[in-house]
């Protein structure tokens, strides 16, 4: 969370002239549509030179999602449901950097890859194609990075089930945190 | 070999037998000592010289991701710290960070100074960890012991304030860990750091610092470590970035960046170091690097040590920890480079989503980059010197 240089968002405005900028707890993300993905990152890789991270959430509303709420409690509204892209690039000089996020739709989940930007995407986006099912058009090798030969399903879709947790629901209806034992 | 006098018998005979060098693929790994973890690579050879390296990863992958997903926030911490297992602490801080910026909690500034201090000493740890196995795998094994021995004072105080030494479970959303022992009648008085620790630490850091002049005589100096490294495995600067190599790798490359000095997840702008760069960007340049970052934290161990406030260990925080909805993301100078969480709660009890960005995992992507064209040799001098951990590349 650093003192952003004033240029950057300038800087984004102009090169990105599609993005929403949003910022939040110190977190700058830039929303781009889908066609405009990879030409987001060519236009900004010279001034956001690190290639940290690539990764997606996957934004199901028929998920119980965190905890059900209290009464009275305010409601969580309707989620949309899709797979949001997130990456990650920044300098190595002010520590400015942002993330970039674009929205798939579930039953179309592709998108360019960025190998061809940054080729450190590489790996990132095996990882997300094979946890997510996301399918990086013009990737050189979209072989699965961790998974095993003969793997089915993709893990981190909130619709693959932890298979202990099927087993043996956990932590189960005592909370240890609730029954005490700990300061304040 | 041709002796004196065999010469004249061999005069006429030139030899001219072409060496038969097919491309031959080899497999190093899994197990290998220079792996640190389960490693695979796959490397097509021509002789001598690798053609492609392929590396293979994920045998130690163990979901945390998911894991992430149906856990609470207190229970996160315990299965966040074995990540990269050689900085334990290290890598509990960016993700209570985190949620404690979700909830919009101020950590009080006595456990802030405890997270300095306990994440300087396990950097100390991980590079000392480097110092005594990197040479070993060169081929010198008695740097191991000095390295080590000042290691392992270093656990112990580590042991003292935690009760563990390589996963301590000490962060808590809010703080550090309160009160253990004197029961409940007692609870309110917060059990603080262990009688003697500050004195104890300064003298451990005074210990530490001889060490790695130690470390400087035997084996920056030495000669074979100079030519086993200077000159091999160099990283370009745009290399490094756009593969997302941090830490000591990217500065070993001459990028003078730690994030100790432009984020602010932990109070680090009150205490004077360096941040020491390489100019080549090879093995020696990264060994050296690790070598001068000891000396660093061990400074700003003294400071934190010296100038540590009294106050509580904990903020008040709710029995039951709900985070706010909300997304960010907090990133953190690991021993390995950048680790960061990008966290998003729904208003639960445990995240949505966390991302785990872990150094090792990209500073090891650039393998396949950087061995093309190597010898077969230096592959272990390579590897050895990027410094990473197996678990912190799989999760």
């Amino acid at each position: 969370m650093s003192a952003h240089e004033p240029g950057l968002r300038d800087l984004v405005s102009e090169a990105v002239a599609s993005g929403v900028w949003s910022e939040e707890f110190g977190t700058v993300k830039l929303r781009v549509p889908r066609s405009e993905w990879v030409e987001s990152h060519r236009a900004l890789k010279g001034r956001l030179p690190f290639f940290s991270w690539l990764s997606a959430i996957d934004w199901a509303a028929d998920v119980a999602v965190g905890d059900a709420p209290e009464p009275g409690e305010e409601t969580a509204e309707e989620i949309e449901e899709r797979f949001e892209v997130l990456s990650r690039i920044s300098d190595v000089s002010s520590g400015d950097g942002l993330v970039l996020s674009t929205d798939l739709p579930k039953d179309d989940a592709r998108l360019d890859s960025l190998t061809a930007v940054y080729a450190g995407a590489d790996w990132h986006e095996r990882e997300a194609a094979e946890m997510f099912g996301i399918d990086f058009v013009g990737h050189p090798n979209l072989a699965a990075l961790y998974l095993p030969d003969g793997f089915e399903g993709h893990p981190l879709r909130k619709s693959y089930a932890l298979l202990s947790r099927q087993v043996k629901p956990w932590p189960g209806d005592v909370d240890v945190e609730a029954a005490g034992g700990d300061e304040t | 070999m041709s002796g004196g006098g065999a010469g004249v018998l061999h005069s006429e005979a030139r030899v001219s037998v072409e060496l038969q060098t097919p491309e031959m693929t080899l497999n190093i790994g899994p197990q290998h000592p220079s792996t640190h973890g389960v490693l695979r690579l796959v490397a097509k050879v021509d002789g001598e010289r690798i053609e492609s390296v392929e590396p293979v990863v994920g045998y130690m992958h163990r979901g945390y991701e998911k894991l992430a997903e149906v856990r609470t926030y207190p229970q996160l911490t315990a299965l966040l710290n074995r990540i990269d297992w050689t900085a334990g602490l290290a890598n509990e801080v960016p993700f209570v960070v985190a949620a404690e910026r979700l909830m919009g909690v101020e950590v009080p500034e006595r456990a802030q100074y405890i997270r300095v201090v306990l994440t300087e000493m396990f950097r100390i740890s991980a590079h000392l960890l480097f110092l005594s196995s990197y040479p070993l795998e060169l081929g010198a094994s008695t740097p191991l012991m000095y390295a080590l021995r000042e290691r392992e004072h270093v656990l112990d105080l580590i042991e003292g304030v935690t009760g563990g030494r390589f996963h301590p479970n000490f962060n808590r959303i809010g703080g550090v860990k309160p009160a253990a022992g004197g029961g409940k009648g007692q609870r309110s008085v917060a059990q603080d750091l262990p009688r003697g620790f500050l004195e104890q630490t300064r003298r451990a850091m005074a210990k530490v610092f001889e060490v790695c002049d130690d470390m400087e005589a035997l084996v920056r100096g030495n000669e074979i470590f100079q030519q086993r490294t200077k000159g091999v495995g160099i990283i370009p600067v745009e290399k490094a970035l756009e593969y997302g190599v941090s830490g000591p790798n990217l500065r070993g490359s001459g990028v003078r960046f730690d994030l100790r000095k432009v984020e602010d997840y932990l109070p680090y702008d009150r205490f004077d170091f360096e941040v020491p760069i390489g100019e080549n960007g090879d093995c020696f340049d990264r060994y050296v690097v690790r070598l001068e970052e000891i000396r660093q934290a061990v400074r700003i161990v003294t400071q934190a040590v010296d100038g540590i406030p009294a106050g509580p260990l904990r903020a008040r925080v709710p029995r039951v920890i709900k985070v706010p909805r909300g997304e960010c993301y907090v990133r953190a100078e690991n021993p390995k480079g950048e680790m960061g969480y990008y966290l998003v709660s729904m208003g639960g009890r445990g995240p949505y989503r966390v991302k785990i960005r872990s150094a090792s995992f990209s500073n090891i992507s650039v393998l396949p980059w950087l061995l093309e064209g190597a010898l077969v040799p230096d592959i272990i001098a390579i590897l050895g010197s990027l410094d990473f951990v197996l678990g912190d590349v799989d999760r």
